[in-house]
């Protein structure tokens, strides 16, 4: 393989990869990785197709970073204009055929560019250290240690001040409430669906009380862990005004939680 | 534009001539890897500053004074670094950017690191998921309808979320940061090819950084990040246009210039309309310099853009029409009456702490006073140049969002947000001022210029944080507070938002408070209303709040009865309604009322949040 083209088929190979993983339903940490590849590849191909020689590194990298980010938006308004469902398949085969078509035009540049320094002065061909990525010095030349070190560390340190952030904000303290509701239930046009829901950090023992045009019909005492839902349903026939106290035992005074509705067996409002 | 060397050269580092006749430049005692190190630490210390807040040190002076150790780590390092006198490469220059740029980004991300919270990030969360649930853009977006026409962000994110498996809060921190990343690096290297001088252009991005928005609104999970970096993709590919390459880059610039445009156009509708006016400005200045080659190629570019954003208004977003009316409406009524000599309705420059508008004023009195040394630069050297007398010309628009801050109503918002453009001209110009500090003379004099031209940018930049966002009442995480942004968003409210979409569905038309109505449009895919405050300040309902209801469409309701045990804490306790100074809470018996009202039925009630259905008085009356 001419190191020349090794670029092209480091794109080509990842935007295929990158197909294959997708279709397979590659787990989310490898799609991660050959997901923001395959974002990077066609921006990478065309900035190569579009750019001279003469840009800084920083600038190309800028412009590849651009053509990356713009990729998915144009490409985006153009698959819904062919009316395509914009769904990882269609995505996944967008990025792969922008990557593919600019590695063949860069490939028929290269060999246009190739013929015509063989006609002329096989050692005189500017292009060539961008393409490999610099010259065979620069490559040779090795990091210094120390600030390669310090890099490093500020990666770590930056990134353990990250981590304490989502930490801090799982330590984060914030007021339990408990949920209760009322609402009308799928399929039962004489029930109500009826609703608990624990989210005070601990468990609780509730009482339940129902109560139809005044009258009280149930009284439940439920213990429910945190995180955990109750449901139930509210039975009613003709015109009802029913409601749901909650009580948080063993206080029985006070009501914690209270919903309450004026229903109708009859078409709703 | 080709920027002379002898330009260059006048504005490399101060050189000492040695015996044999060559020239030593002094190297820096700080090298570019331990301003990386505290950088670092900088993020470090702010983090812990956060967390502290979070476990309820957050009106700690301690855990505040924390908060701006972790800033000072980050600033100045940077600041000294590029202003000093001594030796700095233009690859030294380009990293301390970065690093500068992404410890940034991460303080903004350890503010809200495991979903989004503020407000305009919950507008495109909904976009994203949107087009994640149905394949299809332009879907409605009832927390901000014009986000829909400008897909932008959303696509991408879509994709990155789709492809990857990554949530969409991931995803979108991916997004934001590598867009807000690419913006600032290519400013920097258009600084870098007007002025020929890659300190210069460092310097002009620490000035940039001064911009109010930069820590957290350009940088933001919003379209405006993404179409900034469009903007600056495009303003490079013209600068490279204008600067006579050879024929075959030619045709590539030009087709990354129409690709940025494009892109801009479809992504934020005001970052577009800047693109559209640039090089209009540009052209006009080319030609007044005699550069007929570069006017004739910004004309180009001009013509494209407006094609473009007229094309895009008229054909797919006639609806921004609507959305940016009043705000230039409410803009030019201020400024008229600045000329009227009528009472403006402005809102005070700051209400926040006494140090913090010190520190504001002191800025606005620094840049002010930098542009016009940055001017007499541009006389002096650049004078035939087109693109730094474009710089000059459009840093005159500094002035004009001064004036806006001060006499036009909501002006310190606008001039905030026009601040993100402003600054790109402005800092460039200031940096101009600055480096002429920095290479003043010899000698003691030197050095005093030298210090004055740090202590200005770092004014700038510790003003930008102190007076953008967070405000000086959330700077740290911490409790729930009424009408506060992040500081509204706890689980309950989560959770309820959550509750009325699983139980009643998406896009009912709901009546809510500030601090729900984001969480209700967002998480909830509700139509959150946010001007009928009346509904809920009247002290028994009575037939004209049935009325409300009707004209309003109003199905649900929803009721934070901690409305009535705190004020507000910025503006108002809704957020769409005219403002209002409130003295006290709203009682709680007007948030009770509905409780007596027989039509009116209570489905959710988790001790807060209260959630009414107003379905019968709906349909209800005339």
């Amino acid at each position: 393989m001419d190191r020349s083209h090794a670029d092209l088929v480091i794109t080509a190979g990842l935007a295929v990869l990158a197909g294959a993983a997708a279709s397979a339903g590659a787990p989310t940490a490898v799609m991660v990785v050959l997901g923001i590849g395959l974002l990077a590849a066609p921006g990478y191909v065309w900035a190569k197709v579009l750019l001279g020689p003469v840009v800084t590194s920083l600038e190309r990298v800028a412009v590849v970073a651009g053509l990356s980010l713009a990729g998915p938006v144009l490409g985006g308004l153009v698959l819904q204009s062919g009316g395509f469902s914009l769904h990882r398949a269609t995505w996944v085969s967008l990025l792969v055929m922008l990557t593919l078509v600019g590695d063949a035009v860069l490939l028929r540049r290269r060999a246009d560019q190739s013929n015509r320094a063989d006609q002329h002065d096989r050692d005189d061909r500017p292009d060539r250290a961008v393409w490999t990525g610099g010259s065979a010095t620069a490559r040779r030349r090795r990091l210094p240690i120390w600030p390669v070190a310090a890099f490093a560390a500020a990666v770590l340190i930056a990134a353990g001040g990250v981590v304490l952030a989502r930490y801090g904000a799982t330590l984060q303290r914030y007021p339990g409430f408990t949920q209760l509701w009322l609402t009308p239930s799928r399929g039962h046009a004489s029930a109500e669906e009826l609703g608990l829901s624990n989210h005070q950090g601990t468990v609780m023992r509730y009482r339940l009380v129902l109560d139809r045009n005044g009258h009280t019909t149930a009284t439940l005492d439920l213990t429910l862990a945190d995180g955990q839902t109750w449901l139930g349903q509210m039975p009613f026939t003709g015109r009802s005004a029913i409601s749901a106290r909650l009580y948080r035992l063993p206080d029985l005074v006070h009501p914690y939680r209270h919903v309450f509705a004026t229903v109708s067996t009859g078409p709703g409002p | 534009m080709v920027a002379s060397r002898g330009i260059l050269a006048r504005l490399s580092p101060p050189a000492e001539r040695e015996g044999n006749g060559r020239v030593r430049v002094a190297q820096s005692r700080l090298p570019v890897s331990l301003v990386a190190l505290s950088a670092a630490a900088g993020v470090l210390v702010a983090a812990a500053a956060y967390t502290a807040g979070r476990l309820g040190y957050s009106g700690s002076p301690w855990a505040d004074r924390a908060y701006w150790l972790g800033q000072a780590l980050i600033l100045v390092p940077s600041a000294v670094r590029l202003l000093s006198r001594r030796a700095v490469t233009a690859a030294e220059t380009a990293t301390v950017i970065v690093v500068l740029t992404v410890a940034e980004f991460l303080v903004k991300v350890c503010y809200s690191p495991a979903a989004f919270a503020f407000p305009d990030e919950l507008e495109h969360w909904r976009g994203t998921t949107n087009i994640l649930q149905t394949g299809a853009l332009f879907a409605p977006n009832n927390l901000l309808p014009v986000s829909s026409l400008y897909p932008g962000l959303e696509e991408l994110t879509s994709a990155l979320s789709a492809i990857t498996g990554l949530p969409v809060f991931i995803s979108g921190l991916i997004v934001a940061g590598a867009a807000h990343l690419l913006f600032v690096c290519l400013i920097y290297l258009l600084f870098r090819h007007i002025s020929g001088s890659a300190r210069l252009a460092g310097i002009a991005v620490l000035l940039y950084v001064g911009n109010s928005h930069f820590q957290y609104f350009d940088s933001m999970f919003a379209y405006q990040t993404l179409a900034l970096a469009f903007l600056g993709l495009t303003l490079l590919a013209a600068w490279r246009l204008t600067a006579s390459p050879p024929s075959r880059e030619r045709a590539g610039w030009l087709t990354i210039a129409v690709v940025g445009i494009f892109a801009t156009v479809v992504t934020h509708h005001v970052t577009s309309y800047v693109l559209a006016a640039a090089p209009v400005l540009m052209t006009w200045v080319s030609r007044r310099v005699g550069h007929q080659r570069s006017a004739a190629w910004l004309a180009v570019l001009a013509w494209l853009a407006a094609v473009f954003v007229v094309g895009w208004l008229v054909f797919i977003a006639r609806a921004t029409v609507i959305y940016l009316l009043p705000v230039v409406g409410d803009m030019l009524r201020g400024l008229g009456s600045v000329f009227s000599s009528a009472q403006a309705n402005a809102t005070p420059l700051s209400g926040g702490p006494l140090g913090d508008w010190i520190l504001s004023a002191t800025a606005v009195l620094v840049l002010t006073a930098m542009l016009p040394v940055g001017w007499w630069q541009v006389w002096q050297r650049y004078r035939r140049e087109p693109w730094p007398v474009a710089m000059a010309v459009g840093s005159i628009s500094w002035y004009a969002i001064i004036a806006v801050r001060i006499w036009v109503p909501d002006g310190s918002e606008l001039a905030g947000r026009a601040s993100t453009f402003v600054f790109i001209p402005a800092a460039y110009i200031a940096g101009l001022g600055a480096m002429r500090l920095v290479q003043a003379g010899r000698g003691w004099a030197a050095r005093v210029a030298a210090a004055a031209a740090l202590a200005g940018t770092l004014t700038l930049m510790f003003d930008g944080l102190a007076n953008g966002w967070p405000p000086y009442w959330e700077r740290l995480p911490g409790p729930y507070r009424v009408g506060a942004y992040e500081r509204s968003v706890e689980p309950e409210e989560v959770a309820s938002a959550a509750w009325a979409l699983t139980a009643l569905g998406a896009g009912n038309r709901f009546a809510t408070d500030f601090g729900n109505y984001p969480l209700l449009g967002s998480y909830g895919d509700q139509n959150p209303i946010g001007d009928i405050d009346y509904l809920y300040t009247s002290p028994r309902f009575t037939p004209s709040d049935a009325d409300i209801v009707r004209a309003q469409s109003v199905r649900y309701m929803l009721v934070d009865i901690r409305l009535s045990k705190q004020l507000p804490a910025e503006g108002g306790y809704f957020p769409n309604s005219p403002p209002v100074t409130y003295l006290h809470p709203i009682p709680a018996a007007n948030l009770r009322k509905f409780d007596h009202v027989p039509d009116i039925n209570r489905l959710y009630d988790s001790g807060n949040i209260v959630i009414y259905d107003l379905g019968a008085v709906l349909n209800s009356g005339p």
